[in-house]
């Protein structure tokens, strides 16, 4: 009887095993990182779906809401309010934290001794003061407003010499630091994000990409008659597609990269590009990636967000994923997909955070997705923002943890081998560093390894030296004449 | 002429190695050089060419050990030097090179001790540098191939009997021989397989079919 007890358990045991496997299976995307060699090596899955919400089931004082239709962008205000620009709908709908209670839905304002209404607002921001910018689209304006909901300013007609006659301004992203510079991405706007002071003048361009034309391209436009020109694919600059601001007041923009390299910059005040592109120099999403079919090319980078710390995100609509980097542009974990299941996406259109989650807007499904952190990203997430905070010792537990999940994660292999090195006990942060694959500490770690060898046994090495040296010596002397003479003697032809 | 012992065709191998215009010479008229010797040489640098890329230090080292694939380097290694001599004799031949398809093969496999000796050293110094002092590790290799272009020139010369500029021109024109043979190569192979394939469909269709 105690053994079928035994075997009872042990099958209940297996199947709760194989239960739990099948939850971390049942993910409906692949969470993967990018090794030195660019090889795809799977990981734990850094965040899992945690709940769907779309405006459908939501009610405000028991009228339904109604689904949202193609909304555009989101932002969370400091006390985790949730602003979704309904663009389709022509209304900002603002949700309690918990994302079930809707606080209020934003149709219209009192201005210029009339309501006025939105006409596709595709981009919503929050300053320091807790002001609302609305990117008002096809009403060519940035509507601020009041936390309660008052009109404070229009911000529209942007005057200066640059802009071509007759521009139409069809703001489309908006976002604001802490002196209340407004930048905007507006549509056709190639010269960069267009930057509004306090008042609401514009006051120049920002941050502008350069175009990159090859040699052989300029060969071939050598060449070609003004006619053949004419009817060539124009040199445009990338539009900017996503933005967001970080403590510092230092705008990360995020724009569609063709060559999959460099898909998100970090502006400083004076708008150049000031961001770190980590060992391997790609800032641009997936590292490798198909050349034909529906999902193949580089990553197109729609939305950032800062995820403070120096961490931020970035979200591709071609694949549906989203990439996390950290200050120095490592890759710290991928994550996400396209489908139709609960935590993939049709048209990504933006992602912010709230809290600990991520919030992820797909303005086909019309729906937000709310990610949730698992062990696995909350023990990256808290060491590399340690790291950045300069307590790389702290981090050291949570890179164990992280490397107990995940044995070949590089970053936290080189955590550790840091912390060995600074213990001094280089040996061990050989080992590390190496797994590591940061060829930098390694190479400091060695330098002091060999050099302690080298003191420790000099004496020996010496008195090699000097044996080596005498017994040349006596070859040379000694035991070379007299196998000559013996051979001599031996064969006297 | 008298046979050499196997011990004296080793001494005129390091002799060839040290004073190659003279070793090169005596390969040609006297029978000094050993062809048992030179495919060895081959095989070695072979094996010290994947060697060096799993067993480098890290340091210098940024190959992928996966891709590292000793039998598939060696048959690399040995069809390159193939290609090398029947490209270099098909063009002597034309030239009035009075080397054979043996003094080639010799000439070659000779020439390629030293960056064979400088790779395996090479290895073992990676072990003893620092990032900054990978110079040591890239002269070692570095003197080690200019040594064997060199002695691969003198090689040719003194087997064919050319003077240095008739060598330069009969390198480049075997350059251009080997790019011929890969070629031809690469299209008999494709040959083959379009006719392998057109033959497997018959058996295919036949063996479903009937």
């Amino acid at each position: 009887m105690k053994q079928v007890k035994r075997i009872l358990c042990l099958m209940l045991l297996a199947c709760l095993a194989a239960g739990s496997a099948c939850a971390a299976d049942s993910l409906p995307y692949d969470c993967y990182n990018y090794d030195h060699w660019n090889n795809i090596l799977y990981t734990p899955a850094p965040y899992v779906p945690d709940g769907l919400v779309s405006g459908a089931t939501l009610r405000l004082e028991g009228t339904p809401v109604g689904a949202f239709r193609n909304p555009q962008d989101l932002c969370v205000s400091a006390d985790g309010d949730v602003y979704i620009a309904d663009t389709g709908n022509n209304r900002i709908v603002v949700l309690a934290p918990d994302l079930k209670t809707v606080r209020r839905i934003i149709a219209g304002f009192e201005a210029e001794g009339g309501t006025q209404t939105f006409n596709a607002p595709s981009g919503v921001a929050l300053s320091e003061k807790h002001r609302l910018y609305i990117a008002d689209s096809l009403n060519r304006r940035i509507v601020v407003l009041e936390p309660d909901g008052t009109f404070v300013k229009y911000v529209r007609d942007p005057q200066s010499e640059v802009l071509d006659e007759g521009y139409v301004f069809t703001p489309l992203r908006v976002s604001v630091d802490y002196a209340d510079r407004v930048y905007v991405i507006a549509q056709n706007m190639f010269q960069g994000i267009m930057v509004f002071s306090g008042e609401g003048d514009f006051t120049g361009f920002f941050g502008t990409i350069s175009v990159k034309i090859s040699l052989w391209e300029k060969f071939w436009r050598k060449l070609a008659t003004k006619e053949e020109r004419s009817k060539q694919q124009l040199f445009i600059p990338t539009e900017f597609t996503g933005i967001d601001v970080d403590d510092e007041g230092f705008v990360y923009a995020s724009s569609k990269d063709t060559d999959g390299l460099q898909a998100v910059r970090r502006l400083n005040p004076k708008g150049e590009d000031v961001i770190r592109k980590g060992p391997r120099g790609n800032l641009g999403g997936d590292r490798v990636f198909g050349s034909v079919g529906n999902y193949a090319g580089p990553s197109q980078i729609v939305d950032v967000v800062y995820r403070g710390h120096g961490a931020y995100s970035l979200l591709d609509s071609r694949r549906g994923r989203i990439f996390t980097y950290d200050h120095e542009g490592n890759l710290l974990y991928i994550f996400g997909g396209i489908g139709t299941q609960a935590g993939t996406f049709q048209t990504p259109a933006a992602i912010e955070k709230l809290g600990s989650s991520l919030l992820v807007l797909d303005s086909q499904q019309g729906n937000l997705t709310v990610f949730a952190e698992t062990e696995y990203g909350a023990l990256i997430n808290r060491a590399v923002s340690l790291r950045f905070d300069g307590d790389e010792s702290q981090a050291v537990p949570l890179w164990q943890e992280v490397l107990r999940l995940d044995e070949i994660n590089e970053l936290a292999n080189t955590g550790i081998g840091k912390a060995y090195l600074s213990a001094g006990d280089n040996a061990n942060a050989m080992l590390y560093l190496r797994r590591g694959m940061n060829r930098e500490y390694y190479s400091v770690a060695f330098k002091r390894w060999r050099n302690e060898r080298l003191r420790n046994n000099i004496s020996l090495i010496l008195s090699g030296v000097v044996a080596a040296a005498a017994l040349a010596v006596l070859w040379v002397k000694a035991v070379r004449p007299a196998i000559r003479k013996k051979g001599k003697r031996r064969d006297p032809s | 002429m008298n046979r050499m012992g196997i011990k004296d065709k080793w001494q005129h191998f390091f002799h060839t190695v040290s004073h190659p215009a003279d070793g090169y010479y005596w390969i040609r008229h006297q029978e000094k050089g050993s062809l048992w010797i030179a495919f060895l040489m081959v095989l070695l640098y072979g094996i010290v060419f994947s060697m060096n890329r799993i067993s480098s230090s890290f340091i210098v080292n940024d190959i992928e050990p996966r891709t590292v694939n000793l039998p598939a380097e060696l048959a690399g290694v040995i069809l390159l030097y193939l290609i090398l001599c029947v490209g270099n004799w098909s063009v002597t031949c034309l030239m009035d090179g009075e080397g054979r398809f043996k003094d080639i093969l010799i000439a070659a496999g000779y020439a390629l001790f030293p960056m064979m000796a400088a790779t395996a050293a090479a290895t073992a110094v990676s072990h003893l540098v620092a990032e900054n002092e990978e110079a040591f590790y890239t002269l070692l290799i570095g003197l080690g191939t200019a040594y064997t272009v060199i002695m691969l020139v003198i090689g040719i010369m003194q087997v064919h009997n050319y003077t240095f500029g008739k060598t330069l021109i009969t390198l480049f024109l075997t350059v251009v021989a080997m790019l011929i043979i890969i070629f031809l190569g690469l299209l008999v192979i494709n040959f083959i397989t379009q006719v392998y394939s057109f033959f497997r469909g018959i058996y295919m269709e036949l063996i479903f079919r009937v």
